[in-house]
């Protein structure tokens, strides 16, 4: 099988550890001329990925039905800013907003209990029954989205969950995607089995341990964990379109399509639409990198 | 740390596959089966949980066309309030089919659906809806001879009326009148012909400021099989053998031939509609919204958008005429579910939509072409609001032609579909485009057993 | 005196316990729907009828379709082009940022930051930015004087563009070889440069084989993910278009089964597909041979 060493870090390991130094290899010297060359890189890298958000951030707030630019503008002449206030009244769009917030309210924290003691469980069985729930999980999460879509719906009906929330936020319970359990399984077969005993000894119940040892260091990746589930739930366009029978109950990635729908090329609304589901995303993920910044290496905070 | 490397690991399955494969494919076989009886015995017993009571009626559209069927359905409650229906609305074509499917598999699709007649007779011939001829006989209010024939030949398949038509549409020309005034042409006329229009879009396609492409177009309309085929009929040729029991597309006959070449001429030769780089970079739709576009080629469909037009005047004209007139028929019809729970209540609200009183309403959104022929020829159709020369759609029924009704017609337009926009945009002669549709429909035209 | 209900269960039961909601969940959410939908492979099912058994009709069918060959070549070619192109992104990415320098901490937050962008937005996102005549991207290749193609119209463009789409979105890789360079003792290196070995040569004799694992396990889960990744930026951007050149297998099963109503094929589809990822995870552990693994997970 192949392994991940027992030093991984997932999310945490956006940031470098503190006592690590820089390795030799492509960054050999220390010269202020090759510092140069390594920090417009990264420079040049960061303006690369964050240009295709801010061209379509400046096209939403074109003017709708003017031809489109014949040059490069780097900022429009009359920034439209009511291009946004009009989506609002194009689509209810504070609706399908609330919606997707409902739902994500519900299958983060339901998605991080399923998978957090699931991934516990994993990493304390024998070795044998270890790898095989591995296996397992690593084939449950080869299976491709479109296998279920149909069948699912039948459960769900036979569940009379449909055309409510529920149908879309079933998966949580099913901790939302086997990778989740596996992240949580790496975190905490990296904690010291010695915490482990020492709280058996003092005859804690398997939910003391989970809650008081297993769960504080992993505090990361409970957060890439919210992250990812957040994205996941925020973009599903087709579980809400199978599910869901009255538009009132619709979430946003279904308002984005039918936007699409109105009308394929205005931009400057189809723009502005993106920039709108994007958004929390960004804002979420920029408020909580800072916790992946945090180290949280394990090596370090239990050496005696 | 124990190391195994990776090829004892692999060897390890095929040791144990090996030691299995005498019984792999009985169990593969077995499992299969199981599996495959439990879904058969769900399918049959589905379970309904939902409302029972209520008629659920599904459509499809934009904002304006739902908020039609929301008035439909508010007239009908009024009238009936014993019967409540539930309004679903799906925001585009393929999500309503993705729907169709999923709630078919499980066993309960919507009581009354919207289908179109392209469409239709895949699920008539799987036996899944109610033939209303029947109830249309019975009924006090409409009767077939009310609609526009072509309409109720359009949903008869197999001796009988299936679903009532709900509108009758057919493709027109819009055209900005602004445009043609400033370049100093004629509008369309009633009779005007292939070469007319040829003219008419080579004065307005326009380079205005001389950068070498063009600011405006004098034409668009979408390079399909479905767009085409008035143009084949109009040159006396035809798009199948047989259209009661057809067996290939004939495409590749000289007059079908000459037709396509003219259509993608419109781009390749004369450039008069969009190529395929500007088409990607703005649709002619929305040029033809933001006046960038002389004449566009749809079906009523258009019109509530087109309403929304200020800058500029428009209205429509019949299609340009070549060796003879024809026209294509679009339409839509109101479909009635074969397990829907209570036949006779969903029979009176698609009664009550297609009598007088819910054809007007839908009418009202501008959505529709009234099949019913005396809303049709009424204030409720030929009201005030643009188009001014609304007429047109009506005198155009006479010469409409309709696909043939098959059930997998939809793959074999797709598949056509594709050839015509290859062509279209000049990656392939019409002859080669002809003779690979036809190539690759053959097969979808084998599987259909008529009748 | 009353036992709490932790000390009447013996400890690794709890832990069993706990497994409970995660299997009960995928059982009935995933695995059994897939199991029905493997089985509705072997049925003529259009979702209308009830399914009729034909064996490996459709099979055979799918085998003779030129449409399923092109869409299967397609995908093929998108594999062998995009994820060979992703890793060497995501081992570039992370060697470059990796270290601990100033705003390196803001670099690698924006690396990661395409991979949380919603499908669909990022779709509609890079639909504009691919526009032929008015796109921002065009605009500044003309301007460097580079030719500026067709992007999403041309067949050939259309692939290259969505193969670049997806290098963007290489985040989660990025983050798993950072994870595993830091594992690399530093000693090493020390050692290396003790006997004078260029940085280049330290990449290639102790970076790479050292790190190879993880790329394996990256070069795996990319395979399955860009396979399934395909699905919304064909089916939003292109629709399989231009004639075809984007039918990737995920959005020909979509059409099969919503457009044409052919769940049967759909579903025999799905598992050509699985299976071919099967063969090439089996076929890159066989040509990887002898790395050395190791299965204590």
């Amino acid at each position: 099988m192949i392994s991940k060493p027992k030093t991984l870090r997932v999310p945490s390991s956006l940031s470098a550890p503190a006592n690590r130094q820089n390795p030799p290899g492509l960054t050999a010297t220390r010269s202020i001329v090759k510092r140069f060359w390594i920090h417009t890189l990264a420079w040049g890298i960061t303006a690369t990925f964050l240009l295709p958000f801010f061209w379509v951030f400046i096209t939403s707030l074109r003017q709708v039905g003017l031809p489109p630019p014949n040059t490069i503008e780097w900022w429009p002449t009359q920034p439209h800013w009511h291009n946004y206030s009009q989506l609002f009244q194009i689509l209810p769009i504070t609706r399908y907003l609330a919606n997707s917030l409902l739902v994500i309210a519900l299958a983060i924290p339901i998605t991080w209990l399923v998978a957090s003691l699931a991934g516990f469980s994993l990493s304390q069985l024998p070795r044998l029954w270890r790898r095989r729930w591995l296996i397992i999980s690593l084939a449950l999460l080869m299976v491709p989205g479109s296998a279920v879509w149909i069948f699912r719906f039948r459960i769900y009906q036979w569940l009379n969950f449909l055309d409510t929330v529920w149908a879309l936020v079933l998966p949580a319970f099913a901790a939302s995607s086997p990778l989740f359990v596996l992240l949580f399984y790496w975190t905490f077969r990296r904690i010291p089995g010695e915490l482990f005993e020492a709280a058996r000894l003092e005859g804690a119940s398997a939910w003391t341990t989970w809650w008081q040892i297993a769960c504080p260091p992993a505090r990361p990746t409970t957060i890439a964990v919210i992250v990812l589930t957040f994205v996941m739930y925020w973009s599903d366009f087709i579980s809400p379109v199978l599910y869901i029978y009255q538009p009132a109950n619709y979430t946003l990635p279904v308002g984005l399509q039918i936007l699409k729908q109105l009308d394929p090329t205005n931009w400057p609304y189809l723009m502005a639409g993106s920039v709108l589901m994007t958004l929390p995303i960004v804002l979420l993920f920029i408020i909580l990198q800072r916790f992946f910044l945090h180290d949280f290496s394990l090596s370090r905070s239990t050496e005696q | 740390m124990i190391t195994t490397p990776a090829k004892s690991y692999v060897s390890n399955i095929t040791h144990y596959a090996s030691r299995l494969t005498p019984y792999a494919s009985r169990i593969t076989h077995y499992a299969l089966r199981i599996t495959y009886y439990v879904l058969i015995l769900s399918t049959l017993t589905s379970c309904n949980n939902n409302e029972a009571s209520s008629i659920s009626f599904m459509v499809f559209g934009d904002p304006a066309e739902f908020a039609a069927y929301e008035q439909l359905v508010a007239a009908f409650t009024t009238e009936h309030p014993d019967i409540p229906i539930q309004l679903r609305h799906l925001p585009s074509q393929a999500e309503y089919r993705q729907r169709l499917a999923t709630d078919f598999s499980a066993g309960t699709p919507p009581d009354i659906m919207l289908l179109n007649y392209r469409r239709f007779a895949e699920f008539a011939g799987q036996g899944v809806l109610e033939p209303l001829g029947p109830y249309l006989v019975g009924s006090q209010i409409i009767q077939a001879n009310d609609f526009f024939e072509q309409t109720v030949t359009a949903f008869t398949w197999d001796g009988q009326l299936w679903c009532i038509p709900q509108n009758i549409s057919s493709l027109v020309v819009y055209y900005n009148q602004d445009l043609f005034e400033a370049a100093g042409v004629p509008l369309p006329g009633y009779d005007w012909t292939w070469a007319d229009f040829v003219t008419a879009a080579q004065a307005l396609t326009l380079d205005m400021d001389g950068d070498g492409r063009q600011d405006q177009y004098g034409a668009g309309l979408e390079a399909s099989l479905f767009r085409l085929a008035p143009f084949i009929w109009q040159n006396g040729g035809n798009l199948v053998d047989n259209p009661d029991q057809p067996t290939r597309l004939t495409l590749d006959s000289p007059e079908s031939l000459a037709a396509f070449q003219w259509f993608v001429d419109l781009q390749i030769k004369e450039k008069v509609v969009p190529d395929a780089v500007a088409e990607a970079a703005e649709s002619s739709e929305s040029r033809f919204l933001n006046g960038r576009l002389a004449m566009y080629f749809n079906s009523r469909r258009g019109v509530p958008t087109y309403r929304t037009i200020t800058q500029f005047t428009w209205d429509v004209a019949p299609l340009p005429i070549g060796r003879q007139a024809a026209g294509i028929l679009h339409s839509d019809a109101y479909c009635l579910a074969a397990n829907a729970a209570d036949k006779e209540a969903a029979w009176i609200f698609i009664e009550f939509a297609n009598s007088p009183t819910g054809q007007s309403l839908i009418a009202t959104s501008g959505r529709t072409v009234p099949s019913l022929k005396n809303i049709a020829d009424s204030p409720a159709f030929l009201d005030d609001q643009p188009p001014a020369h609304a007429r047109i759609f009506l005198d155009t029924i006479s010469v409409l032609g309709q696909v043939p009704l098959i059930p997998n017609w939809v793959r074999i337009e797709e598949t056509a579909g594709r050839e015509v926009e290859r062509a279209f945009y000049g990656q392939a002669t019409v002859e080669e485009a002809a003779a690979t549709a036809i190539n690759l429909t053959q097969p979808f035209f084998d599987q259909f057993q008529p009748p | 005196m009353k036992v709490p209900l932790s000390q009447r269960f013996p400890y690794q039961t709890q832990i069993r316990l706990f497994l409970i909601p995660y299997l009960l969940g995928s059982l009935v959410l995933i695995v059994l729907p897939a199991l029905a939908t493997t089985a509705i492979a072997f049925t003529d099912y259009n979702s209308l009828q009830t399914p009729t058994w034909t064996g490996l009709d459709n099979f055979r069918q799918l085998i003779e379709s030129p449409l399923v060959r092109i869409s299967l070549r397609s995908s093929l070619i998108f594999l062998l082009t995009a994820v060979p192109l992703r890793l060497l992104a995501a081992l570039l990415l992370a060697l470059l940022l990796q270290q601990k320098r100033r705003f390196f901490g803001l670099h690698r937050a924006v690396a990661y930051l395409p991979t949380v962008i919603p499908e669909v937005a990022y779709a509609l996102i890079w639909l504009w930015i691919f526009n032929p005549l008015y796109g921002p991207l065009n605009f500044i290749l003309s301007w460097l004087g580079l030719p500026a193609p067709a992007w999403l119209v041309e067949p050939h463009t259309a692939v290259a563009a969505i193969v670049i789409i997806s290098i963007f979105q290489i985040g989660e890789g990025f983050v798993v070889l950072m994870a595993g360079l830091q594992t690399i003792p530093y000693s090493y290196y020390e050692a290396a440069k003790v006997d004078g070995a260029s940085s280049l040569q330290a990449f290639w004799q102790i970076t790479l084989p050292l790190i190879l694992p993880w790329l394996l396990m990256l070069t795996f889960r990319d395979l399955v993910v860009s396979l399934q990744n395909t699905f919304t930026p064909s089916f939003v951007m292109t629709y399989g278009g231009p004639y075809y050149a984007t039918t990737f297998v995920p959005l020909l099963i979509y059409e099969l089964a919503f457009d044409f109503f052919d769940l049967g094929l759909a579903a025999a589809l799905l598992i050509i597909m699985y299976i071919l990822i099967l063969l090439l995870v089996i076929g890159i552990l066989n040509l990887v041979g002898e790395v050395r693994l190791s299965d204590d997970l």
